[in-house]
């Protein structure tokens, strides 16, 4: 009978375990998720300045949307937490979409090798995010229906676990950069 | 059914069928080795594994050498590279594949390792010249896929295992006819043994090919999740049905890998029977899983402008 209640109990705590081991696993895939959009972030970010100087060279006058760009990059680099970040994106996404139609106005820019280069580097940055994003937003789906479900949002009170946010990026960011056929 | 049930219910699967190829070789252990010299046994099977592990180390370079593929950096193929570190950024890989490239007009394409961080996709360049962006992230997340839920880890396994299983059969078939085991010869049951052997071995092929079948689902299942385009991998797919060219330097013991089955259809057996011996499923099949899962038609008009031969 003994035996029979140390089993019974031994057998429950392995159970909690490997539930509570199944919410770190998960709570590790959105924070590999979150570093993954972040190193793309910062590519995009670090991508901006060259870009803005290079349509500077052609088009000096339009600088309302150098400055809108410049500054929409600043907020989304100071952007904290998830939601922010998201926000400030959206802008920033919208700003380069500005200057993506500032640049069609400039038949020289559009034939320049470096706009060019800069061009298809920043539509792989995006295609990247687009990515890396999809795999983050399935990961927090993932973790927070895992704490819903019973009995795991009883025992995900025992560690520090808590439901992640959505990185919402508007497709305005997306679609600013220029879609880039790799067709010969 | 979803792509995410797909995906449980092929796990499962995957894990029965494995448990059943390490169940057959316990089989047949058993039933021989009341007539097998323990020390021959012992040698076998000190013999097999060690023989396993070699092959488990070096599948993946003997793969690349036998394909014919070859290592390249980005700037070979800029396109190409993009394609891979997207769909491999989109699985949540912890590195981006290897990429290799095979010089081979025919479209095919397929990934190698035994884990994530020790992989690599390979492309022909006849797929680079087929498929477009598209169809090309497809196919490569196709790849990716078999990396990510650890395909290549199982198949590259589940080879070293049949290689295993066939080398056992082989050498207990010797000992069972020449001799050797102490009670050798005049013993009935050795007969049986023989049957046995040989029955099983054709068996553990099938229950490998089973698997590997079930696997395409999954990654085609996962590739579309991967690009959240279903419709783009159904795409690459109906361009691999559309050409009929078939890659060279492929043996049976690597055509489980490809993205298309490598071999000539219509070569050894065909129809039902011959299907159990498929490493993979129907193109058609595996188009219409697509369809249904992600609720579209495929337009195949766009065939038209893609030169397959």
């Amino acid at each position: 009978m003994i035996l029979i209640i140390v089993v019974v109990v031994i057998l429950l705590i392995v159970w909690i375990i490997s539930i509570y081991n199944r919410l770190v696993r998960l709570r590790v895939e959105v924070q590999q998720g979150w570093a993954n959009i972040d190193v793309q972030l910062r590519r995009r970010y670090d991508l901006i300045p060259n870009l803005v100087e290079t349509v500077k060279g052609y088009a000096e006058h339009e600088r309302g949307v150098f400055q809108r760009v410049t500054e929409a990059r600043t907020q989304a680099i100071d952007a904290k937490g998830v939601a922010e970040t998201g926000a400030a994106n959206t802008l920033l996404g919208q700003a380069l979409g500005g200057l993506f139609a500032v640049a069609e106005n400039y038949p020289d820019l559009k034939a320049s090798t470096n706009f060019l280069q800069l061009q298809t580097e920043l539509a792989n940055v995006e295609e990247m995010l687009a990515a890396a994003r999809r795999y983050y937003n399935s990961a927090v789906a993932n973790y927070n229906a895992t704490q819903n479900t019973v009995p795991t949002n009883i025992i995900k009170n025992v560690g520090d676990f808590s439901e992640a946010e959505f990185f919402e990026e508007e497709d305005e960011a997306v679609r600013a950069a220029p879609q880039v056929s790799f067709q010969q | 059914m979803t792509l995410q049930q797909q995906i449980r219910s092929n796990r499962w699967r995957t894990l029965l069928l494995l448990l059943l190829f390490v169940v057959l070789i316990a089989v047949i252990l058993l039933v021989v080795y009341p007539f097998v010299d323990l020390g021959v046994l012992s040698v076998v099977g000190i013999a097999l594994i060690a023989y396993g592990l070699f092959m488990w180390f070096a599948a993946a370079k003997v793969v690349a050498s036998l394909a014919g593929a070859h290592p390249i950096t980005r700037d070979q193929h800029p396109e190409l590279w993009q394609a891979v570190e997207a769909t491999a950024v989109g699985a949540g890989l912890p590195v981006t594949p290897a990429v290799y490239i095979i010089e081979d007009p025919a479209p095919n394409a397929f990934a190698a390792g035994r884990d994530p961080k020790h992989a690599y996709v390979a492309a022909t360049t006849g797929l680079l010249d087929l498929m477009g962006p598209r169809e090309l992230r497809a196919v490569m997340a196709h790849e990716i896929a078999h990396v990510r839920n650890r395909d290549i880890r199982l198949m590259a396994l589940a080879s070293v295992l049949a290689g295993m299983l066939l080398i056992l059969s082989d050498i207990l078939l010797r000992v069972f006819i020449f001799g050797g085991g102490r009670n050798s010869g005049n013993n009935p049951f050795a007969l049986i043994g023989v049957i046995v052997a040989l029955i099983l071995a054709p068996i553990g092929a099938a229950i490998q090919m089973a698997l590997s079948r079930r696997r395409e689902y999954l990654a085609d299942a996962t590739a579309a999740e991967i690009t959240g385009d279903p419709e783009g991998m159904a795409r690459a797919l109906a361009v691999l049905e559309a050409d009929t060219r078939q890659v060279s330097h492929v043996g049976r013991a690597t055509a489980h890998l490809y993205i298309e089955s490598p071999l000539v259809k219509g070569r050894g057996l065909t129809g039902s029977l011959g299907g159990l011996f498929q490493t993979h499923p129907p193109l058609e099949d595996r188009i219409r899983v697509l369809e249904e899962a992600g609720g579209f038609t495929l337009d195949r008009s766009f065939l038209a402008t893609v030169p397959v031969q």
